[in-house]
Parts: structure tokens; C-alpha cells; sequence
């Protein structure tokens, strides 16, 4: 490039940059800014990374993306990017795309101990057919599996769902978001009764002061950060505190950073709703209009396996705690019981059952929690004085109590990713329910997400074993129904039985339950919890894995077939982000080779099956549901042949080429914009497949609560994507709350209206007392849910804590910002961040190679111990990015019993000198 | 050639001395500012991503900012093929050969 037009372009990019940052330039410098992009074509798109739901723009040229920049016109993020904004447009032309599918072979023909070869579609999709075929009919629905992703676009993840539990039967699909904010959901369903949250990110610009429970927001969600350090900066009564087990970066403009022993946040709940009681700052009359109380069972395990049969030696010690107990000195005052008393978990498989208690039980349930129990508790850092702690409990109540302060709690995955995950998820709104600080402006509790559409696609389309679009679920006949009749299936086609969990899916290859498995957008085999375990199953079991991936994996490198997959800019799509935003983006470019999109895979393998094949008579082991035979799916090809099909009908014309979704043509006047489509246009059916299936599935949502709006909205110049739901052209920015959200009604005021569990058998701390059910239409509900020690500690042999999650420049499992795999480097990239004299105990220093081990593996990783995350004592940290450093063979995988989301913040370990 | 935009912040004060700071890095230069807000639009130009990605986290670290991030992110020109290691590490793994199969999927 010459000196001259670098200038120009350097100028220019600078000009457009202060005018979207609103600097003050002259208007002849703003319109030279434009000239250097003259041959540009520009589009908006939305960033693929975290959950923050950033919109960027894209700039093509000569068919390939030459530029991004944040989009001035997002609300989310106005203009800027974080670090990982760097990796949206390049990324897209890695040297190491996969660009053919590639099979297991030897001798021509596949073989699980083959190599790789490079193979076609057609030769793939033959061989995962047949290994279909084989397991579907000597397992039954439940013996196939997908693993699916909360980074799937709203139409893949509703193809994939639609598939597996309209076509196949199965509800064995469960998406990786389910290591992220499961435990969030279970808290908004029981609690309000809907999922997602009531408020959304303006909430920063109304509030007075941001709590954060287990967010490093200035590291994983660095441009919601931003707007809070404005926030902060431009009024000195706003006030931020961070909750943490660790130092962070979020501490820096903190007004106080309270460092906390993990899992004790459940305490620091409990002591905060006290403290309400005690100094009368309970909003008595919002708690009465719209408010109950409740609890549950206390003994519901920890989501591990409940036998040891497949437990190494080292791990049964822990794993007989999923059966048993011993209560700790802490957890019998918490609980009102004796220490070493013996627990048995009897509750596992009803974890999610509670009851409504009165005011006064509740008032019990949090009177043992006094400053002096959980300030003892809950101090994590060993350094730090009781009094100082003390100190910092009692200013986190003043801030939250303050009549009049506007309060946000933010969290993320300290408080999901958490053995209790959904209890502390429900004490968030225990406390600012209380306290009538939810669902206004500038006050609330909320969830933020790590996924890009974790939101839109995991939790809205219902990709998990459980659920169905909109919020039904499966084991809701009402809900089948409405399913049915909105996707025109035949009576009882939808199995009432709930599929494996992620975790699970992993547990039932280890079993042989599950032998055939597809992995769509995600890498559960670097990051699943206990991976041994799973990297085995999947080599050395009976079985059959395919993995969709633009980039070779870990999940690539032990499956069995790899079909190569078209990336984020390469397809068109929606993702939904976590103020429940959904957001949209075209086509930009074509993929590299024969890469294809997850829609035209799920699309070309639901060709090949008819529904003789799929919905006659079959097994589903532990099916018990009325109107079924236990164990059973009846054929209901006789219904489907009175609905006018033919057993013959293939699944691909029966579920998404439907005759209304033909009509939906492409090519596209509406809102193609003379953008390609390389899915629909390699279908060649003449139907444009994403915008036919989001309307459609839009269906299940309008007028139920979750009103999204038709697809050509959401490409419109002018939209920035909407919260939903979406009634009349408008978006609602807080729900529950009658000034804002069209389902309330007049004179309400407020009114949590969600439908879920509204209907509650009474009782007291221990137990039901009277069977009838109370109705709580509009109703939330305040739970109390007791302290209860994690099912893993430091001892004397794994003598500290672990705990993984993620850094600014790296997102999830690295496969796009890190991308290749580092498998064969000396020194691994990952560092384990400790403290100093811990290393020191252990006669290392910063940048040592050490062993990190476990009960359950081992890897090496750098120890550092300075730098922007300083552990207390007994404490390590590490990310999870790196597969050099695979921090997964060590955590535990252990899992809230009620969200079965994975607990990845509290392993024990030991740390030594490589 | 990559080159980004990048909005800086500093306190207003410290103004002055941070533009001085940050014209001194390599290949940055600060092209707007704003007295009344402290904030700045630079340039930074680098040969690779990781370069770009390396600087910013460098400019960060910088006395007095409060707040560095990226505004746009021009590679058009850039004719590096990327991958996370070496080109010598990906060429003693591929044992120089190139193909559809990465040779580490098969070890």
C-alpha cells in the first residue's frame, strides 16, 4: 500500500471513528472520512462472541470482509468493541478451516481406529446414516444424542430441536449452555414463573449502585463494563461493589471488593435478607401484592454420578457424597441441625419440589444467619482481618438497604456454575424482592449470559432435553399439545420423557446408553467437567460421534467424522443476547471449499430419513407418562396418514420444507439486499430456509408472553435488534412492570405473570404440611435456601482450591480466538494465577511449569502470580482456553441437582513443580 | 497491514501528557481528542492481529488511561494466513505438508 493512501486511510478510519464516538471534528474531515470507504459495501451484524450481544458493522469487498467496526447504532455497545472484536472478521479465513469432511477409514471403509480421509457429503452423510440407523433401532429415540450450543443461530437451533424431538422422538439434545446459565433459568422459572430477565442493560444509565456476585465483568464483559465505569465516573453517589473469591480487574473502580470463601455467597444471602428484616427496610407492601414465600428440600445431592461403578479409586471419596453427608459445624447452624449428623440425599431426583412457608418461617430459615456466623464463614481471604470483613458485609447491606438507592445485582458464573447454582440464582431475587427492588429501572437482579445466544437459541427455542419453544416443556401434555398443533404432528408424537443433559449425554457414552452423538457449534469434549472420563468413552466405546466445526477440535480429534461448517459471516442469522435482545445479520460471504452451513446439514440428514423409519413403535426406557405405555412410544403413522401424510414422506418435506415454508422464496426481494444465501441456494428448493423457519417458529411465542417480531423486522436499516417481547412494533424494556410491558394490565402496576409452577402445596422449613395447592397468578416468589458446603474441599492432600473461567483475549474453549489447537507445545499458554507464597511453598516461582492434579487428572500450566488476578491464599485460578492446559481432566463434575448445570469454580488440588 | 481505531480515555488532566505517551508507541498516533472529556481517537497500525491485539493490551497498561478499546479493525491488505501457533510449528506437525487433513487430528 503506498504512503499516501495509508495516510488517507489511517485519517479516515480516525475521522469515522471520533464522529460514531460523537468527538468533536469538522464536518469537511467527517466527510473525507467516507470517501476512503467509497468502494466499501457496509452491513450490520452483531459480534459472535460473548453474551453481551455487541453490534458491529462489516465492510466487504471483492466478496470478502476487508473491515468491522462497532456499530455507532448499537444500543449495547455504541460504537466500540472489546479485545475479541478483532477476531470477528479475519477469523473467517484461518489456514486451518476444514474445508472437506474427513472420515475415520482404513481400507477404504470406515473404521473406528482408522485415520482421517478426506471423504464427500454424500459418502458422509451414507456413513452417518447407517451408524444412525444402527443404534436408533437397537437403542430406540434416547440411544442418539446431539450436543448442542448456546452459539447456534436462533434458525439452527431450531432445526436441530425440531429434528430431534419431532422427527427422531428424542429429547436427548441439550446444548452447551447448559454449562453456562442453566442455573439462571431454574431461578427466573421458579421464581417468576417465565424465563430471562425483567430488566436490560439501560438499567446501568438508571441505577445507583452495581453489586457484582462472581462477574469479572472488566474481563468478560468488558463494553457493559464501560458503561458502568461511566456510570461510576459521572456521579459520585453511584457506588460499585464486587463479590469475588479472587482479586480481579473489577475491583479497580470498586468501592469496596469483598473476597469471599466459595461457595459462601449462599450465607452472604441469607445475612443480607436478615439484616432487611432486622433494620425494617423490607418493603412490606410490594412483598404483599406481589409476593410469597417458599422453600424446598435441602437434600438433593450434587449432581454426580449415583453409583461408583465408574469412578477412579482417587474420585470415590467424593462421589459418595452424592448419597451421604456429614453435616459440617457451619452447614448445621445454617440448617438449624446437629453437626456430624449423617444427611442422606434423599431428595435427588425431587430437587426441584418446594412449598409455600409463611413470613415467620421465613424470617427462621435466615436468623441463624447473624453478622458474626457468616462474616466467620464467608472470609476468604486469609489476610484480612474478621473486623474488616465485618466492615465490608455491613456496607454491602447499607448500599442494598438504603431506601431509595437504586440497586442492580449483576452475576454471571460464580453464582450459575455453582453447586447450588439455581438456590443463590433464587436468593438474588429473595433479597431484592424484598427489599420491592426489581423490575424498575435501575433495579434489579440479573443474569448476564456467556453465550451469544444462549439467550435466543438455548433457552427461546428450547434446545435442551426439557424443553420446547417459548418456554413449554416436554413433560407438560398442554405443552405437546400446542407443539403438535403448531407443527402439525400427530397426537403423542413428542416424547413426554426429558432427554440427557450435557453432562449426562457424556455419562451415557461412558454407559453405552448413548452411541451415536453429533456435535453442533460447541467442543463438549474440551469442556465438559472430568473429561477422562468422556475422551475415552468416545475412543475406546461402541460408538459413533460426528462434529460440526469450521476448525479441528478436541471434539473433532475424537470423533468419528468431522463435516466441515460454514462460520458466523459465511451464513445468515440471528442470535438473541442476554437482555433479551435478538439480533440479526446477513450472509457476508461464501464459506471456504465444501463447508456448509449446521441449517443445510440438519436440512440434507433429515432428507434421508422417512417417517416409517422414525414414528412407528418404540423402546424409551424409564418413559412413564399418562396416555403412554411405560417404556413406550406408539406409532402414530395411522394418525399421520389421516393428516395427509405418507409414510413414505421424508423428514426434510415433513417438518421444514413444509407447503407454507415453500412459499417463502428465495431468492429474496425483501431483505436480501443482493446478499448471497449459500444454504438455501446449494437446497435449490427455491425456499429461503432461515427466514420460513423463524417465522414459523415465531408462532409459538406471539401472544404467550414471548412475542417476537416477524424476521424481515429484525434486517430492517433502522432495528438494532428488539427485546422482546415484541407486541405491536414495540420492544419492552422492563417486563413485569406496567409502564413498560404490555402484559400487564392497567392498574396493576406490577404483576409477575409468568404461568410456570404457580400452583403450591404449603408448609413450613421442613416439610409440607397441607397438600391443596394455593394459586399465585401474578405472583414471585421468595424462596429461603439454606448454606450447604460445597460436596468438595481443600484437605491435606488436594490442599487448594481451583477454580476455571475465562480472560479477556480468549473466549470459551479458544477454538476461534486460539483456534489451533496447541497440543504439542512444551509450554502451555495457560497460565494458574496463585499467590505468591503459595508458589513459594511449593518452591516455585512466576512463569514455573507446574502440575495441577486433581482426584480426576492432571495437566502442566505456568504459575503466575502477579498480574490482574491476585488469589488469595489456598486459592488458584486458571482459564480454560488453552488445550494445552486441560483444566477440564481436573474439575469436578459435579452439578447443581436442580439446573444440572456444572459446578467448574471449586475442585480441589494439588500444585507442584513439573 | 492491520490497522484499528481505539477510543482512549484519560482524566481530563492527565490529557496532554497520555497524548505524548501514546505517540511516543509504535505505530500509533492520536488523531482527535477532547479537552472536556478526556477521550481520544488514535490509530494503531500493526502487522498481524496478534500484533494489533498485543498493542492494545500494551496501551492499556499505559499511565493515566482509563480505558482503551477498539472502535473498527481494517485487514483488507493483510496477507497473513492465520493460525494460533508458528508457521514452524504448524509445519513440523503437518510435516510440511499441506492437505485437508491436519496431520494432528490423526496422531
Amino acid at each position: 500500500m503506498s504512503q499516501t493512501r495509508r495516510e488517507f486511510l489511517k485519517s479516515s478510519a480516525a475521522a469515522s471513528a471520533a464522529v460514531a464516538m460523537g468527538l468533536p471534528i469538522s464536518q469537511t474531515v467527517a466527510a473525507a472520512a467516507k470517501e476512503a470507504e467509497a468502494d466499501w459495501q457496509w452491513d450490520k451484524g452483531v459480534c459472535r462472541f460473548c453474551g453481551t450481544g455487541c453490534g458491529i458493522m462489516l465492510a466487504t469487498k471483492d466478496g470478502r470482509v476487508v473491515a468491522t467496526k462497532g456499530d455507532p447504532d448499537a444500543p449495547v455497545n455504541r460504537g466500540l468493541n472489546c479485545i475479541k472484536g478483532y477476531f470477528n472478521g479475519k477469523i473467517l479465513y484461518g489456514k486451518d478451516r476444514l474445508t472437506q469432511p474427513l472420515l475415520r477409514m482404513k481400507n477404504g471403509k470406515f473404521d473406528k481406529q482408522g485415520q482421517f480421509q478426506a471423504v464427500s457429503w454424500k459418502r458422509a452423510f451414507d456413513e452417518m446414516e447407517g451408524q444412525f440407523r444402527k443404534t436408533y433401532n437397537e437403542l430406540g429415540p434416547h440411544g442418539v444424542a446431539i450436543f448442542g450450543s448456546g452459539q447456534y443461530t436462533i434458525p439452527e437451533g431450531y432445526a436441530a430441536a425440531k429434528l430431534m424431538k419431532a422427527g427422531f422422538r428424542s429429547n436427548n439434545i441439550d446444548p452447551n449452555a447448559r454449562h453456562c446459565m442453566a442455573s439462571a433459568v431454574v431461578g427466573f422459572i421458579q421464581t417468576f414463573g417465565i424465563d430471562e430477565p425483567a430488566g436490560n442493560y439501560d438499567d446501568i444509565e438508571y441505577t445507583d449502585t452495581v453489586v457484582t456476585w462472581g462477574a469479572n465483568m472488566a474481563e468478560c464483559h468488558p463494553i457493559l463494563w464501560a458503561r458502568v465505569s461511566d456510570r461510576r465516573l459521572s456521579d459520585d453517589n453511584v457506588k460499585v461493589i464486587n463479590l469475588t473469591t479472587s482479586s480481579n480487574q473489577t475491583s479497580d473502580i470498586a468501592d469496596e471488593e469483598i473476597v469471599f470463601k466459595p461457595g459462601t455467597d449462599l450465607a452472604i444471602w441469607n445475612y443480607l435478607a436478615r439484616e432487611a428484616i432486622k433494620r425494617d427496610a423490607v418493603n412490606h407492601d410490594f412483598v404483599k401484592k406481589h409476593c410469597v414465600f417458599a422453600t424446598g428440600p435441602y437434600d438433593i445431592g450434587y449432581g454426580m454420578r449415583g453409583t461408583s461403578k465408574y469412578a477412579y479409586a482417587a474420585e470415590k471419596d467424593t462421589q459418595a457424597r452424592e448419597l451421604e453427608i456429614t453435616l459440617d459445624k457451619d452447614e448445621a447452624i445454617a440448617q438449624r441441625k446437629t453437626a456430624g449428623e449423617k444427611v442422606k440425599q434423599n431428595h435427588r431426583s425431587k430437587a426441584m419440589k418446594h412449598w409455600l412457608i409463611s413470613f415467620e418461617e421465613f424470617k427462621k430459615g435466615v436468623e441463624p444467619y447473624t453478622l458474626d456466623f457468616v462474616a466467620q464463614l464467608s472470609k476468604g481471604d486469609q489476610d484480612e482481618s474478621l473486623q474488616s470483613h465485618k466492615q465490608k458485609l455491613q456496607a454491602l447491606a447499607d448500599v442494598y438497604l438504603q431506601k431509595n438507592r437504586k440497586v442492580i445485582s449483576f452475576w454471571t458464573m460464580g453464582m450459575n456454575q455453582h453447586y447450588r447454582g439455581s438456590w443463590v440464582n433464587e436468593q438474588a431475587y429473595m433479597l431484592h424482592l424484598l427489599l420491592g427492588k426489581q423490575a424498575q429501572p435501575g433495579s434489579g437482579a440479573f443474569s448476564l449470559t456467556g453465550q451469544p445466544s444462549a439467550c435466543g437459541t438455548a433457552r427461546e427455542v428450547g434446545t435442551f432435553a426439557h424443553r420446547l419453544p417459548a418456554d413449554l416443556v416436554v413433560f407438560n401434555p398442554k405443552h405437546r399439545a400446542r407443539s403438535e398443533q403448531l407443527w402439525k404432528l400427530p397426537a403423542k408424537t413428542l416424547n413426554p420423557k426429558v432427554g440427557s443433559h450435557i453432562t449426562k449425554i457424556m455419562r451415557d457414552l461412558e454407559d453405552g446408553k448413548v452411541k451415536w452423538a453429533w456435535v453442533q457449534v460447541n467442543n463438549p469434549f474440551q469442556a465438559t467437567a472430568n473429561a477422562n472420563h468422556w475422551l475415552k468413552a468416545a475412543r475406546k466405546m461402541d460408538n459413533f460421534i460426528i462434529c460440526s466445526d469450521p476448525y479441528p477440535t478436541i471434539s473433532g480429534k475424537v470423533a468419528d467424522l468431522i463435516l466441515p461448517t460454514a462460520m458466523i459471516f459465511e451464513k445468515w442469522g440471528l442470535y438473541g443476547n442476554a437482555e433479551r435482545r435478538t439480533q440479526a445479520w446477513r450472509q457476508q460471504t461464501n464459506p471456504p471449499g465444501e463447508a456448509m452451513g449446521d441449517v443445510w446439514q440438519i436440512l440434507e440428514f433429515a432428507k434421508r430419513f422417512k417417517l416409517k423409519d422414525v414414528w412407528g413403535d418404540s423402546a424409551v426406557p424409564g418413559l412413564k407418562a399418562a396416555g403412554f405405555e411405560d417404556g413406550k412410544l406408539a406409532s402414530v403413522l395411522a394418525d399421520a396418514e389421516k393428516m395427509g401424510y405418507s409414510p413414505e414422506d421424508n423428514l426434510y418435506d415433513v417438518l421444514f420444507a413444509t407447503q407454507e415454508n415453500r412459499k417463502v422464496s428465495w431468492p429474496d426481494n425483501s431483505v436480501s439486499k443482493g446478499h448471497a444465501n449459500h444454504i438455501a441456494e446449494k437446497l435449490a428448493d427455491g425456499w429461503f430456509p432461515e427466514k420460513a423457519m423463524f417465522n414459523e417458529y415465531r408462532q409459538f411465542g406471539v401472544g404467550h408472553q414471548h412475542d417476537l417480531a416477524e424476521f424481515d423486522t429484525y434486517y430492517r436499516d433502522d432495528v438494532r435488534g428488539l427485546r422482546w417481547p415484541v407486541v405491536n412494533g414495540k420492544e419492552t424494556r422492563w417486563r413485569f412492570n406496567e409502564k413498560y410491558d404490555p402484559y400487564v394490565k392497567k392498574g396493576e402496576g406490577i404483576s409477575f405473570y409468568g404461568k410456570a409452577l404457580k400452583a403450591l402445596p404449603s408448609g413450613n422449613l421442613d416439610g409440607v404440611t397441607d397438600k391443596n395447592k394455593t394459586k399465585l397468578a401474578g405472583k414471585a416468589k421468595i424462596f429461603f435456601r439454606p448454606y450447604a458446603a460445597p460436596p468438595e474441599q481443600p484437605d491435606e492432600n488436594y490442599d487448594l482450591w481451583m477454580s476455571t473461567g475465562r480472560v479477556l483475549e480468549h473466549w470459551h474453549t479458544g477454538t476461534m480466538t486460539q483456534r489451533v489447537p496447541e497440543l504439542h507445545r512444551a509450554v502451555p499458554n495457560a497460565q494458574l494465577f496463585m499467590h505468591p507464597d503459595d508458589a513459594e511453598k511449593r518452591g516455585m516461582v512466576r512463569n514455573d511449569v507446574a502440575v495441577v492434579e486433581s482426584r480426576r487428572g492432571k495437566f502442566k500450566a505456568l504459575i503466575e502470580t502477579q498480574g490482574r488476578n491476585s488469589p488469595p491464599k489456598g486459592y488458584t485460578f486458571i482459564a480454560f482456553f488453552d488445550e494445552a492446559a486441560f483444566v477440564n481432566k481436573v474439575c469436578l463434575d459435579a452439578t447443581c441437582p436442580m439446573s444440572k448445570e456444572t459446578d467448574f469454580k471449586k475442585a480441589a488440588v494439588k500444585v507442584y513443580k513439573a | 497491514m492491520n490497522l484499528s481505531t481505539i477510543l482512549v480515555i484519560s482524566k481530563k488532566e492527565s490529557l496532554h501528557e497520555v497524548i505524548d505517551c501514546l505517540n511516543k508507541q509504535t505505530g500509533v498516533d492520536v488523531h482527535h481528542s477532547d479537552p472536556d472529556t478526556g477521550r481520544m481517537i488514535i490509530t494503531q497500525e500493526a502487522e498481524t492481529i496478534d500484533d494489533e491485539v498485543a498493542g492494545l493490551k500494551r496501551l492499556k497498561k499505559l499511565p493515566n488511561i482509563i480505558y482503551a478499546e477498539m472502535v473498527s479493525h481494517y485487514f483488507g491488505e493483510d496477507k497473513k494466513n492465520y493460525a494460533a501457533v508458528s508457521q514452524q510449528d504448524l509445519d513440523a506437525l503437518d510435516n510440511g505438508t499441506s492437505g485437508p487433513v491436519p496431520e494432528y487430528l490423526n496422531d
